[in-house]
């Protein structure tokens, strides 16, 4: 392992809910760590706790035991080194593209003309440019996304959370939008420097991540940590990819 | 009829008004005619009464008067409802004491604040004009403000949890996110419910403006005042005369206001996941079927541009400040709350000195006659109910799926439903005088049209917005595997209308409770009508010289333990189950 401390350390991360006084358990001790450089994916079946774990990395909920912490310090929903894309979307329906982008720039109080440019240029970056004032219910869904890959790019975080961000798009468009990603992580002058993405596909992960945490059961337990060192760009059809994808198939089956 | 598709945004469609050609030409048309017929209509008056042109020459200055009283009562009731959904969403301790509060509030007819307030005011001023101002205008305030405060809470409660994820982790906070999140995802249902608080207003405004308390008469000048005379002489052209000035001031405020407004509002509505779906025609935009007015649309829209640079650098400003102290909002919120908890509390403790003062003496007389004659009012209030979901139901259905449907109704509907009933108390008594005088039951048909038309319009238009609110996709879903007749009521529409039934059943016999004051005693053409009911022993003790204290407070007491307890034990259970089962996700 790397001998630069850790960016992200998620320890031993417990979640449990109470419904009607009965303690509902949905993430048991999950412990990893994530360097700079890296691209993690989290994978597990649906309902095994990997987006209530992704909201207790980012900070918007609390683990029942265990802590998160960010460069060593306990982690913070608005902290500005993290950015975060949402399944969803979740794009102010009542903003134009281009203030959805600045809307974070807009929270640090930066002036307006400065957000502004930044937001067109990360607008740019992943192919918007035209759209700016445009609202998102006019956007397709791929757009959409665009959109919110530009709002989490133009904080310029350190560190990019995304949550099942290509579940609710066409594969050909959640293809692109996968490649765009890549290009965006290796590229140096453009954030993030690091990658968390929490997916239930085995082969998105293979296909994007250096490195994939496997969580599986309920409540959600860390199965293993795999490695991927597959070289870049991958194919889909050699059998060497196939392989890590069968293997993670079957730890969780 | 939904937007086209492509890059045409909504603004760009309210700044633009960019209509069809030949719609434009008709509205044109239509304008002129309009102006054509209001100047005829008003010169055909003149010359048939000419004794009356002073009158009809009063009659801008009396709707000026009326109008003044509802902005101020809209502005106070703004500012609480806002207040109110904050303080509500941010703590749930606030949340635990106001929503309950609120709720109560809400059940306590209209009226049954108005002697309480009545005191308070008059006594504080020492009978000058400016207290009786403050009760007519406290009294419409009652009338608008629980159901907008209601309306903000829960717009603020059903913002879409990745919504507020995203605000957090962006780091939207205090007056940033109030602009950013809180008020634009409130803005659609504020303007809504702002717009029945309005018709609401309309109501008590008119029965307020004359009222007798201290052993005299008082007169507010006004629209309201003007109509009610006209009835007590049972003078039919100048009832008309009000009625009409009073339906062509709601209805113009409607136009220039509301539905540039609401229509505004359109682009505040959530709808971000999914696919794009054809924009369908919310409930919001009302009047689409009036000429557009377009030269005074632009010249206001002209006026109101410096206010909206002024409010962005003010923003701007407040942003500052805010970063300074980032406590304001919520420190605003309470004093706020505060300021309107005083008032309900003196209000309140006005009451509860009355209710001791009660218990010190001996009950009236009139007392024991009370149980039956809430039950009287009360199953004259079913009934209103049964007649108005006999037909609404199957009316919203229709309307709020056919275009057509809408088309052609909605101009009825909603010329109807702008008219406050309580307006239109002369005509419905003359019409039922007309009807059922042979058999000697005019007064009860009265009381009963004035329920029926108190509450109907709640249940219609809520049941069209629940109608409308089915997502496309369920729609198509239905359709693709052929739901049909009885099927689609009992599979998507009956189910889908559940949660607007129930809600608008609450408003609507909370209007009919409402309207039992003024419905079951009526002053007219010299002669009192009047039934046996809650609202007439109401009345009765109000309007006595002196007033019957001790009555009014047991009258009231009554209506609030009715309404809570079928708040309580019916429609609360009842909407409980519904949302838990029928609710349409958004997500």
């Amino acid at each position: 392992m790397s001998p630069r401390p850790a960016i992200l350390e998620v320890r031993d991360v417990s979640r449990s809910y109470f419904e009607d006084s009965r303690e509902v358990k949905v993430l048991d001790v999950i412990r990893f760590e994530e360097w700079e450089g890296d691209f993690v994916c989290v994978v597990g079946p649906s309902g095994c706790g990997k987006s209530t774990l992704l909201k207790i990395i980012v900070g918007l909920d609390r683990p029942t035991s265990g802590e998160v912490l960010f460069e060593g310090r306990p982690m913070r929903a608005d902290n500005p080194q993290v950015a975060m894309v949402f399944q969803s979307f979740a794009l102010f329906p009542w903003l134009t593209v281009e203030q959805n982008v600045a809307v974070g720039l807009e929270a640090r109080h930066e002036p307006a003309d400065e957000a502004g440019a930044l937001a067109r240029k990360y607008i740019e970056a992943v192919g918007l440019d035209g759209f700016e004032n445009a609202f998102p219910r006019e956007l397709s869904g791929g757009m959409k996304q665009r959109v919110g890959i530009a709002r989490a790019l133009a904080v310029e975080p350190l560190l990019l959370c995304m949550d099942e961000p290509f579940y609710a798009l066409d594969s050909l468009t959640a293809q692109t939008l996968k490649d765009e990603i890549l290009q965006l992580w290796s590229n140096p002058d453009l954030p993030p420097k690091a990658v968390l993405m929490v997916t239930h596909s085995i082969e998105e992960a293979v296909y994007l991540a250096d490195r994939i945490i496997v969580i599986a059961g309920r409540p959600g337990r860390m199965i293993a940590e795999v490695d991927i060192d597959l070289p870049r760009p991958r194919n889909r059809k050699e059998p060497e990819f196939y392989g890590w994808v069968d293997e993670i198939y079957s730890l969780i089956v | 009829m939904g937007s086209p598709p492509g890059t045409r945004s909504p603004t760009e469609a309210v700044n633009s008004l960019r209509p069809v050609p030949a719609e434009m030409s008709g509205g044109r048309l239509h304008g002129r005619r309009l102006a054509l017929a209001v100047l005829v209509a008003s010169l055909a008056v003149a010359i048939a009464f000419p004794q009356q042109i002073s009158t009809i020459l009063a009659i801008p200055l009396l709707a000026a008067f009326s109008l003044g009283r509802m902005v101020a009562a809209y502005t106070l009731a703004v500012a609480f409802s806002i207040g109110v959904g904050l303080a509500a969403t941010s703590s749930r301790r606030a949340a635990s004491v106001l929503l309950p509060l609120l709720d109560v509030l809400q059940s306590i007819p209209i009226f049954g604040f108005f002697p309480a307030a009545l005191v308070f005011f008059v006594s504080s001023f020492q009978g000058h004009p400016i207290g009786l101002e403050l009760a007519v205008v406290f009294l419409i305030f009652t009338s608008m403000a629980w159901n907008m405060a209601f309306g903000v809470y829960e717009s603020l409660t059903t913002i879409p949890r990745d919504l507020e994820a995203a605000a957090d982790s962006y780091g939207l906070r205090g007056w940033l996110r109030f602009r950013r999140v809180t008020f634009p995802a409130v803005m659609p249902k504020l303007v809504y419910n702002s717009m029945l608080s309005w018709s609401n207003g309309w109501y008590f405004l008119v029965a307020s403006e004359v009222f007798t308390a201290f052993g005299a008469t008082h007169v507010r000048p006004g629209l309201g005042a003007f109509i009610a005379e006209a009835g007590i002489t049972g003078a039919a052209d100048r009832i008309a005369l009000g009625i009409g000035a009073l339906a062509a001031v709601v209805v113009a405020l409607d136009v220039l206001v509301w539905r540039p407004t609401s229509l505004w509002a359109e682009r505040f509505r959530l709808e971000t996941t999914g696919r794009q779906v054809a924009r369908v025609p919310g409930p919001y935009e009302r009047l689409k079927w009036l000429p557009r007015f377009l030269p005074i649309r632009t010249a206001t829209r002209a006026r109101l541009r410096p206010v909206a640079v002024a409010w962005r650098r003010i923003s701007a400003r407040i942003e500052k400040v805010y970063a300074v102290h980032p406590d304001v909002l919520r420190r605003l919120a309470v004093i706020n709350l505060a300021m309107f908890l005083a008032i309900f509390a003196v209000v309140g403790i006005a009451g509860l000195a009355a209710l001791i003062a009660l218990l010190a003496r001996p009950l009236p007389a009139e007392a024991q006659e009370i149980p039956i004659a809430a039950l009287h009012s009360f199953l004259r209030l079913l009934a209103a109910y049964g007649i108005a979901l006999v037909w609404t139901v199957p009316i919203a259905a229709w309307v709020g799926r056919s275009q057509r449907a809408s088309r052609f109704l909605t101009p009825f509907l909603e010329v109807f439903a702008s008219l406050p009933a309580a307006a239109l108390l002369p005509a419905i008594l003359g019409i039922s005088i007309v009807i059922a005088s042979a058999v000697g039951l005019e007064a009860q048909l009265a009381a009963l049209l004035i329920a029926l038309f108190s509450m109907q319009w709640y249940l219609l238009f809520n049941l069209i917005a629940g109608v409308r609110s089915i997502p496309a996709d369920v729609e198509e879903a239905a359709r693709a595997f052929g739901l049909r007749g009885r099927t689609y009521w009992k599979r998507l529409l009956f189910p889908a209308l559940v949660p607007s039934l129930i809600t608008g059943s609450i408003t609507a016999w909370g209007a009919g409770w409402n309207a039992l004051i003024v419905s079951e005693y009526i002053l007219f053409g010299q002669r009192i009508y009047r039934v046996t009911g809650v609202g007439a022993m109401l009345s009765e003790a109000t309007f006595a010289t002196p007033p019957n204290a001790s009555l009014i407070l047991l009258t009231v007491l009554t209506m609030i333990v009715v309404v809570v307890g079928m708040n309580k034990l019916l429609w609360r259970p009842l909407y409980r189950r519904a949302s838990a089962r029928f609710r349409l996700e958004v997500e």
